[in-house]
């Protein structure tokens, strides 16, 4: 239910750990877009497999729960492209 | 319909029972759910009676402070104004920002947690009713102490975020600091017993059927809540802890000269102090979309997109505690990081922003005292979320920070995402606990006086930092444009001072005190806290089949008073609440719960004695009262965990429930794992701080001692553990004499302690001093913290030995012997990786 939001959670994390122990390199720049990549990547397969669990699931409880991973995967993949972006920065 | 437990869900039907209720039924519920009386009124653990208590003394702190916010605001009216000395004036806004983030804000919506969720999840009480009594008693106790303070000029005076180095010993030489540290970390673990209890309460002491799908907003909130105080809490503990032993002991863990770093101490602040913003917020956001479907008379729109955010916010707002420091100089990067985070974290605000916009706009809301208050505060709300938004931009931030413009920003937040709802909440639920609700005429004027009050006091005040004046300056010289808008922002908070003594006259005139004679729903909420309650919340505990039951089933009410529904009496004779499974509320067990006691009443007064005492250096008198805290709470404690008479009892409708559980599905079990949580979480800041000092200043490490000590380290660590788990195995064969068990777990705490003293021994002999350099202090302080789990561990043996003793260790399993069994290798786990982690980082490299 909230592996899109623990997947923020661990690219938010590497990512400063990234930052911190290589200031101002360019490694930095490269390990932060990889592990961005692999963010989304994770991310969209929680999509996936929150769209499929939501459609096979007839019953209250489960749809729901589904829904709740679904979103959460959403706004995660948004939360980690934004979280990205200050690579590009000069 | 699957199933979570095994349980069958078609025996809901059930219900309402048909068949009337036997005799005296109803009688004996009230004899043994009733409270004491008089003096011994103070023994009394009901919710209802805690929770008021607490919301009382929460208020109280919230007068308190904004007493000293008067006196300031008058101090900073005009230019040189000699009313408040500078040193005066320290301590004033030092007790302002302390009093109001930790005695009131925090504990008010905990309190307001204790005092609604068991009504609105039909529990007959939150699960540990004796620690909710623990944790008002010490913060009440504490609280009052630490704020005496400031009468014998000893109150705090380093700002409520108490930056070293003007904390440290030589900028701050007095006693002054310390009341802050240990004052706020004494009153932390208040705030996370309360915790616990709230997770427990919410996950498993739901009323039957309410999946989490139909679990009220308000309990959402307050889960996200409780869960965030677990994992943010337990920074500022360390934090303090750290130091406090800078201060007492010389250890330099934030004395650059020597190893340490003050911005570590930044670091463990902000990781706590920034999440608290969204501790405060979320429970008072709850509160909002409660109160809004009843006010707008509509169900809440959006109502799993506002789950979604409070999960995002729980989430997000641990990312974003270097916005707090982005002036200090840190790698560009990670100031983009946290730049963005901090953006990010105003979108899940947004989308209950906007799920209470169209609420309203979609029913039909009534012009009365709670919808103005709702509304003013998400008035007030977004223009600080905006100014938020704005000082997250980094350019912008190094212009406005650490001035005026910062501190009318917080307000903004502050009052509107927390006080404002908190107000609407006092008159949306009076009807719950007073004989009369609140005046209408009187709660319109309050509200009107309070939110021009506050716009008159912070809007100018933006301007006042833009024109540069900075924050926490006692005074200022003539003629550098700032006296019209301080002059207006003083007008302002008498302004609002007004509006505050009007409610305390209708409080005064209207609130008494009833558990059972209530005014009623007032407002017509549509969740189970409006069912007819008495001491024992609701007479019977209903089948929940949606998120509003007593809008959809207008019988509810009559049914539930009637007992047609679970646990209508006391089969057990005791008092007793169902627990159910998490997910989907699965009836699983009946938990005897423990009734009135004195013993977590003198536990609290003794905890509060220890550390006030502590603050003013009487070492001997705090021994003792630690000791005698610790006598209490061993005291209250017997008295639980025992099996009763019957085995398992009918809850209603013929279902039958058991009466004592072992493993890892009961309420004991889940408070432990949430403990240990709290415990881990200290333990990985302590490894982040030992980390952090080696990346700042590698120059002071010195060679760990010789790699051949981790050969007998290892080995007592990993016995003890494995001693635990060979007694609780022990425990349950037949063959086994009931003195083994005890006697393994006697010396697995042994052999902890031998493991803790050997490698006091080996660093000793490495010639390691924490008092030399930042990775002496660290590695003294992951020792100091393994000695103490390792004392609580010696403790828990004894006790087991003395209910052993006593015949209260049963077979095949109890649940005493299982929590210990759990401490125990969660200890040995943690000096396993402590121990490898000191010596091979940076040793091995």
């Amino acid at each position: 239910m909230m592996g899109g939001l623990l997947v923020w959670t661990v690219h938010f994390f590497a990512i400063y750990i990234v930052a911190s122990v290589f200031p101002g390199t360019d490694l930095a720049r490269i390990l932060t877009s990889l592990l961005t990549l692999a963010g989304l990547g994770a991310d969209g397969y929680l999509l996936w497999w929150a769209a499929g669990a939501m459609k096979a699931s007839g019953e209250e409880v489960q749809h729901w729960k589904a829904l709740i991973a679904a979103m959460s995967a959403a706004i995660s993949f948004v939360a980690v492209l934004w979280q990205g972006f200050p690579v590009v920065l000069a | 319909m699957s199933s979570e437990t095994g349980f069958d869900p078609t025996l809901y039907a059930r219900f309402p029972t048909k068949e009337d209720r036997p005799e005296g039924e109803l009688e004996e519920l009230e004899r043994v759910w009733k409270a004491p009386t008089g003096w011994s009124r103070l023994t009394a653990v009901n919710n209802n009676y805690v929770g008021v208590w607490y919301i009382g003394t929460a208020f109280l702190f919230f007068l308190l402070a904004g007493v000293l916010a008067l006196v300031m605001r008058v101090q900073l009216a005009l230019p040189l104004v000699g009313i408040l000395p500078q040193e005066t004036y320290n301590q004033f806004f030092t007790m302002h920002g302390t009093v109001m983030m930790f005695l009131f804000a925090v504990p008010a919506v905990e309190a307001i947690g204790i005092l609604l969720l068991p009504q609105m999840l039909a529990a007959r009480d939150l699960p540990f009713p004796r620690l909710s009594a623990y944790a008002f008693w010490a913060y009440f106790v504490g609280g009052l102490c630490f704020f005496a303070s400031l009468f014998v000029g000893l109150a705090p005076n380093g700002g409520w975020f108490m930056y070293p180095p003007l904390t440290s010993m030589a900028y701050s030489p007095g006693i002054n600091a310390d009341f802050w540290l240990l004052g706020i970390g004494f009153i932390e673990i208040s705030a996370i017993a309360g915790a616990i209890e709230i997770i427990v309460g919410v996950l498993r002491t739901r009323a039957p059927g309410m999946s989490l799908d139909k679990m009220p907003i308000f309990a959402w909130g307050m889960l996200v809540f409780a869960v965030m105080i677990v994992i943010a809490f337990p920074a500022i503990i360390l934090g303090t802890l750290l130091l406090e032993l800078e201060r007492a002991l010389n250890w330099p863990f934030f004395d650059p000269t020597r190893g340490g770093d003050p911005l570590l101490w930044q670091h463990l602040f902000w990781f706590f102090g920034h999440p608290e913003v969204y501790i405060i917020f979320l429970p008072a956001a709850a509160l909002v979309s409660t109160m809004i479907p009843a006010l707008a008379r509509t169900p809440l729109i959006g109502h799993n997109l506002i789950v979604l955010a409070f999960l995002a916010t729980g989430f997000i707002s641990f990312g974003v505690w270097s916005h707090h420091m982005f002036t200090t100089g840190m790698p560009r990067l990670s100031v983009g990081f946290f730049s963005a985070a901090s953006m990010a974290v105003s979108v899940p605000a947004g989308i209950q922003v906007f799920s209470w916009i169209a609420t309203l706009a979609a029913g039909k809301p009534r012009y009365n005292t709670p919808t103005l208050f709702v509304v003013g505060g998400l008035v007030t709300f977004v223009i600080g979320g905006l100014t938020g938004v704005m000082v997250a931009m980094v350019p912008f931030d190094w212009q406005a920070h650490d001035t005026h413009f910062i501190v009318a920003h917080l307000h903004y937040v502050l009052i509107g995402g927390m006080v404002f709802p908190m107000l609407a909440a006092f008159y949306f639920w009076m009807g719950m606990t007073s004989r009369r609700a609140l005046s209408e005429r009187l709660g319109k004027w309050t509200f009107w006086l309070m939110f021009a009050g506050m716009q008159i006091t912070f809007l100018p005040m933006h301007l006042t930092g833009f024109m540069g004046m900075p924050r926490r300056v006692y005074t200022y010289l003539p003629g550098r444009s700032w006296e019209i808008t301080n002059m207006i922002s003083t007008v302002g908070a008498f302004i609002i001072a007004a509006g505050v003594a009007v409610l305390l006259f209708d409080l005064a005139r209207k609130f008494r005190f009833t558990v059972k004679h209530d005014a009623g729903n007032v407002y017509g909420g549509g969740t189970l806290e409006w069912l007819p309650t008495g001491l024992y919340s609701v007479r019977s505990i209903p089948v929940v089949r949606s998120r509003y039951p007593v809008w959809d089933d207008p019988e509810l009410g009559d049914d539930v008073q009637q007992g047609r529904y679970f646990l209508p009496g006391a089969p057990t004779g005791h008092r007793e609440t169902i627990i159910t499974s998490p997910v989907r509320a699965e009836p699983q067990y009946l938990q005897i719960m423990p009734g009135p006691t004195v013993w977590s009443l003198f536990a609290a007064v003794f905890t509060a004695g220890f550390f006030l005492l502590l603050t003013v250096q009487a070492y001997t008198p705090a021994i003792v009262s630690g000791v005698l805290a610790i006598m209490a709470m061993i005291r209250w404690l017997w008295e639980t965990d025992r099996p009763v008479a019957m085995d398992e009892v009918d809850v209603g409708g013929g279902i039958c429930l058991p009466t004592y559980v072992t493993g890892s599905h009961t309420h004991g079990w889940w408070a432990m794992i949430i403990l240990l949580v709290v415990v881990g979480m200290i333990f990985l800041m302590t490894v982040f701080s030992y980390l952090y000092l080696y990346v700042i200043h590698p120059q002071f490490w010195s060679p760990p001692p010789d790699a051949l000590w981790l050969a007998p380290l290892l080995l007592g660590y990993g016995g003890a553990a494995a001693l635990a788990v060979l007694a609780r195995r022990l425990l349950g064969r037949e063959k086994t004499t009931l003195w083994t068990p005890p006697t393994l777990m006697g010396i697995a705490a042994l052999a902890l302690l031998v493991s803790v003293l050997l490698e006091f021994r080996s660093w000793v002999d490495a010639g390691l001093n924490p008092q030399l350099s930042g990775q002496g202090a660290t590695v003294y302080a992951f020792m100091s913290l393994q000695a103490l789990l390792t004392g609580v561990t010696v403790l828990m043996t004894v006790y087991l030995a003395a209910r052993n003793s006593r015949g209260l260790v049963v077979r095949p399993r109890n649940n005493t012997f299982d929590l210990i069994t759990i401490f125990i290798i969660y200890t040995a786990a943690q000096g396993i990786v402590g121990t490898l982690l000191t010596r091979l980082f940076p040793g091995a490299l």
